[in-house]
């Protein structure tokens, strides 16, 4: 059964025992490059030198097996800059480690991760942008999110944030240039595709060179829908006013999910738990908008390829519809549910009960069906296989090397579910598979979308039966959390959840007040869109578009 | 069923000497202007609308419904709307290639109907190159796609405008070569010829028209055309979702307009062929020709906005690739297979 772990590589488990890891075990294998230990909440911390960054993450790379980068968080303290890097292991994500790099207040300089996770090229652009840490031997350190041409770094301390500040167009490269050609190769055209193009699903802009029709080279330029999440859930207490915003990170309709990561990291941050009703409502509500977001996944890709808003994007509009409404009525809401609160969820299931399973059994009882119908007109058809069979590879290393989880490290071979690996909620206690595909191109990653809508349907069946049959005197929906909670000081958590798109990561640092002093967000989009390059270079424009659409990328999550 | 070109007729009918030149210059001004019109109303007016309600057919949506009855009225608004808005004329475009293009893409294709036999004695002329006269207007409309394309001061049109020559190339001389296994049926390039040669039954009530004698040729000229008019799965040379709308992406205004009619009245056109060389023409029982031919012609029409709902597009190596070695290689056998059938048995 594909719930069990695959076996591990039993050479690469330094430290790894049957209570977790065994950080001594690790720090003996560093030597002298640890110079502190920090206990955080999900994981021990070492503390290491910053001209150390690469020997250190490299050893752990490949002697102990920490091949996932997870997130690189940077923050700044009143004495110094810190760059925290969070690794896990694809085999079993519970074996976690953060690395902390601290670096001094007057010149934060840091060795870049880059070398040894091309993941980290991108967060730490994102790390220099906002918090404006400096990485050596970074391969392209330049602003990521914010516009070239801004002054300061956002989440420094000393930045002003009532300064507002005004990005003329003329500051930016002229997209008209005299000579369509890029200065390097004159055979080659250099074309702007997006921000505003039909298929880039938002305001995403790649900036692509190409020989013909071929791609020589693109890349994405990302940041135009940013709005400051993490410093807007900086400034809001965690009781309440911050489990809106994680709907407005992948608002494909996969609200909930990012509500669980949000709650999942600040109630292990407050040590609170969770009934086990609230979690069933959890997980069945999740899954509904895992569902919506793979039927949205699935309609736009064929929108990619088919050309146009043809029959199967609208059919997946149309199944997607039920779920939203069952949504509706669970939470008042059809886009930004705020449905879970810490310890629990807002209300108990619509009245009348009865009802209310039953629409969610019809519903599922209707979808294999309906998905049998998208095999015939999508996966089934001869055009549809031509133009996404070995289209966009993506081969396991790779994935393994930019971070990337969800449906398209999946799609890639890479069993990795952290529903399963890193259990939260009620998925352990459920009978469930992870969907694999090993192809890695553009048809693996529809598969494994249209194979987890089943499996999906598969753990809301099963949650409705819990809950059908739960006391009623039992139905505790939310745990005593108190009115104004305020963490103990100095307490820090990384934790992830699988959200649609893959791992939805939220560090939060406390500091004894009743707002977080660092709240990151891993955005699961912003790893996967980094392996765009990879998988189209050569390629043809519409194969692009095609690996762009399986990427399944939401800007509301990769610019935050 | 033979019955004189349109200007002849109507000459006759208003009693004017029809063997005079300037009275038949006039006429066949009148009858051009006739046929126009009834093909701009097919076009302009019902297409649109009608496309609307096919697709969301197909697509398992409602479409307009909120002016007039079966929200006919949306053409008014349509016209109104598209009309009133701005024409923007990009920097450095190339004019007046830019501003000829979508006429060359309207204009051409229109002229294709002047040989047409749409029954009761609707047909402009009658020349004995019909076929390939209709085959040398519609290919026209290509020029004013790489006009377009080039001439808009956009990489995207410019892609657009590149592929719609390497499509057209590569599925026109599939076309034409299908196109001339009919001609050996029929012995005769005049419309009118081929398509009182289909006039005969094959068997029994089944009529000899070339779709039922070739249906080989009938599906290879059906898949050509679509190429040809540039709909799904051969949409490339607009494909939205990766350059934009392709050679039209900088025209707005009357000039999309008349782009949008020239894909329209191309579409029809191909139905039109379509209708003449393989299924009759005018030809059926009980209702007017001219009834049956449009049947024909929105049959085909039908069957392009299906193919667009339902089948993805492919790429563009795919596409040539598809046409060079799929579609070449077959419209060639048949082509030789026809002649030597033709050459045995007749």
């Amino acid at each position: 059964m594909s719930l069990e772990k695959p076996s591990r590589d039993t050479e690469l488990d330094v430290g790894a025992t049957e209570d977790g890891l065994d950080y001594d075990a690790l720090a003996d294998l560093l030597g002298g490059h640890v110079l502190d230990r920090e206990e955080h909440v999900n994981a021990e911390g070492f503390v290491i030198r910053p001209d150390e960054v690469q020997d250190v993450l490299s050893t752990l790379r490949q002697e102990v097996g920490f091949d996932h980068l997870s997130c690189v968080t940077a923050q700044e303290y009143d004495d110094r800059y810190e760059s925290i890097y969070h690794l896990r292991k694809y085999a079993d994500p519970t074996q976690e480690l953060s690395v902390v790099v601290p670096s001094p207040k007057d010149d934060p300089h840091n060795e870049s991760a880059a070398r040894v996770y091309d993941t980290a090229d991108w967060h730490e652009r994102e790390a220099y942008d906002l918090v404006g840490i400096e990485y050596d031997d970074h391969p392209d350190l330049r602003r990521i999110l914010l516009p070239e041409t801004w002054q300061g770094h956002p989440l420094s301390q000393d930045y002003n944030q009532d300064q507002p500040q005004i990005v003329p167009l003329r500051e930016n490269a002229n997209p008209l240039q005299d000579d369509h050609r890029s200065e390097d190769d004159p055979d080659t055209m250099f074309v702007n595709i997006g921000p505003h193009h039909p298929a880039t699903h938002g305001v995403l802009h790649v900036e692509t060179v190409l020989d013909g029709e071929q791609i020589a080279s693109l890349e994405p330029d990302i940041g135009y829908l940013h709005r400051c999440e993490e410093q807007m859930c900086q400034q809001g207490t965690y009781r309440h006013q911050i489990m809106p915003y994680p709907d407005r990170w992948d608002y494909i309709s996969a609200g909930i999910l990012n509500e669980w990561a949000y709650a999942r990291a600040a109630e292990d941050l407050a040590d609170i738990e969770v009934p086990e009703y609230a979690q069933i409502i959890r997980t069945m509500s999740a899954e509904m908008c895992r569902i919506a977001a793979h039927m949205l996944a699935l309609a736009t890709f064929a929108l990619d390829v088919f050309g146009d808003f043809t029959a199967v994007f609208q059919y997946g509009i149309r199944d997607r519809e039920i779920v939203q409404n069952l949504l509706e009525d669970l939470t008042g809401q059809r886009l930004m549910f705020n449905y879970l609160r810490l310890g629990g969820v807002a209300w108990d299931l619509p009245e009348p009960r009865e009802e209310y399973f039953e629409k969610v059994r019809d519903f599922l009882d209707g979808l294999p069906h309906k998905l049998e119908e998208y095999h015939d007109l999508v996966t089934g058809n001869e055009i549809f296989q031509m133009r996404c069979v070995d289209t966009g590879v993506l081969s396991r290393d790779q994935v393994k090397q930019y971070g990337a989880t969800g449906p398209v490290a999946r799609g890639s071979g890479v069993d990795y579910d952290l529903r399963r690996d890193d259990p939260y909620g009620y998925y352990d206690e459920l009978d469930w598979d992870v969907v694999t595909e090993q192809g890695g191109d553009n048809f693996s990653r529809v598969l494994v979308r249209m194979r987890e809508v089943e499996e999906s349907a598969r753990i809301i069946s099963q949650c409705v039966d819990l809950l059908e049959d739960w006391p009623e005197d039992d139905r505790e929906i939310q745990a005593n959390v108190p009115r104004t909670l305020r963490p103990d000081p100095d307490k820090e958590v990384y934790r992830a959840v699988e959200g649609a798109k893959g791992e939805l990561g939220i560090y939060i640092r406390s500091d004894g007040t009743d707002k977080p002093a660092r709240f990151k967000i891993r955005s699961p989009c912003f790893s996967n869109l980094q392996t765009l390059p990879e998988m189209s270079q050569g390629e043809y424009i519409p194969d692009m578009i095609a690996s762009l659409g399986s990427l399944d990328i939401v800007l509301g999550e990769v610019d935050r | 069923m033979q019955s004189a070109p349109l200007p002849e007729t109507l000459a006759n009918l208003l009693g004017f000497d029809p063997n005079s030149t300037p009275v038949m210059i006039v006429m066949s001004l009148i009858g051009a202007a006739l046929i126009g019109t009834l093909m701009m109303t097919n076009t302009a007016l019902a297409g649109p609308w009608a496309k609307r309600k096919i697709t969301a057919a197909f697509t398992d949506r409602i479409a307009v419904n909120r002016i007039g009855p079966f929200g006919l009225f949306i053409i008014v608004a349509d016209a109104v709307r598209l009309l009133s808005k701005e024409l923007i004329v990009p920097e450095g475009v190339d004019r007046p290639a830019w501003d000829l293009a979508p006429l060359v893409i309207a204009s051409t294709a229109l002229l294709g109907f002047a040989v047409i036999p749409m029954g009761n004695g609707i047909q402009l002329a009658d020349p004995e190159v019909g076929l390939a006269y209709v085959f040398a207007t519609a290919s026209m409309a290509s020029v004013g796609l790489v006009m377009a394309g080039y001439a808009s001061n956009n990489k995207y049109s410019f892609l657009g405008g590149l592929r719609a020559v390497a499509q057209n190339v590569a599925y026109e001389i599939p076309l034409i070569l299908t196109g001339a296994s009919v001609v050996i049926f029929a012995g005769s390039l005049q419309m009118s010829e081929i398509v009182a040669a289909q006039q005969q039954s094959l068997i029994g009530p089944l009529p000899s028209w070339y779709a039922f004698v070739n249906p080989f040729a009938f599906v290879l000229f059906l898949i050509a055309n679509l190429a040809e008019v540039g709909r799904n799965p051969f949409d490339i040379p607009e494909a939205p979702t990766e350059i934009v709308a392709g050679y039209q992406t900088e025209y707005s205004s009357v000039y999309f307009v008349l782009v949008y009619l020239g894909e329209f009245i191309h579409i029809f056109l191909g139905g039109a062929i379509i209708a003449t060389i393989f299924l009759g023409g005018p030809a059926g029982p009980v209702l007017p020709g001219i009834v049956w031919f449009m049947i024909k012609i929105w049959g085909v029409f039908l069957f392009t906005q299906w193919a667009r709902s339902a089948v993805p597009r492919v790429r563009i190596d795919q596409l040539i690739e598809i046409g060079w070695k799929g579609m070449l290689v077959l419209s060639l056998a048949n082509l030789l297979l026809t002649a030597v059938i033709v050459g045995v048995i007749a």
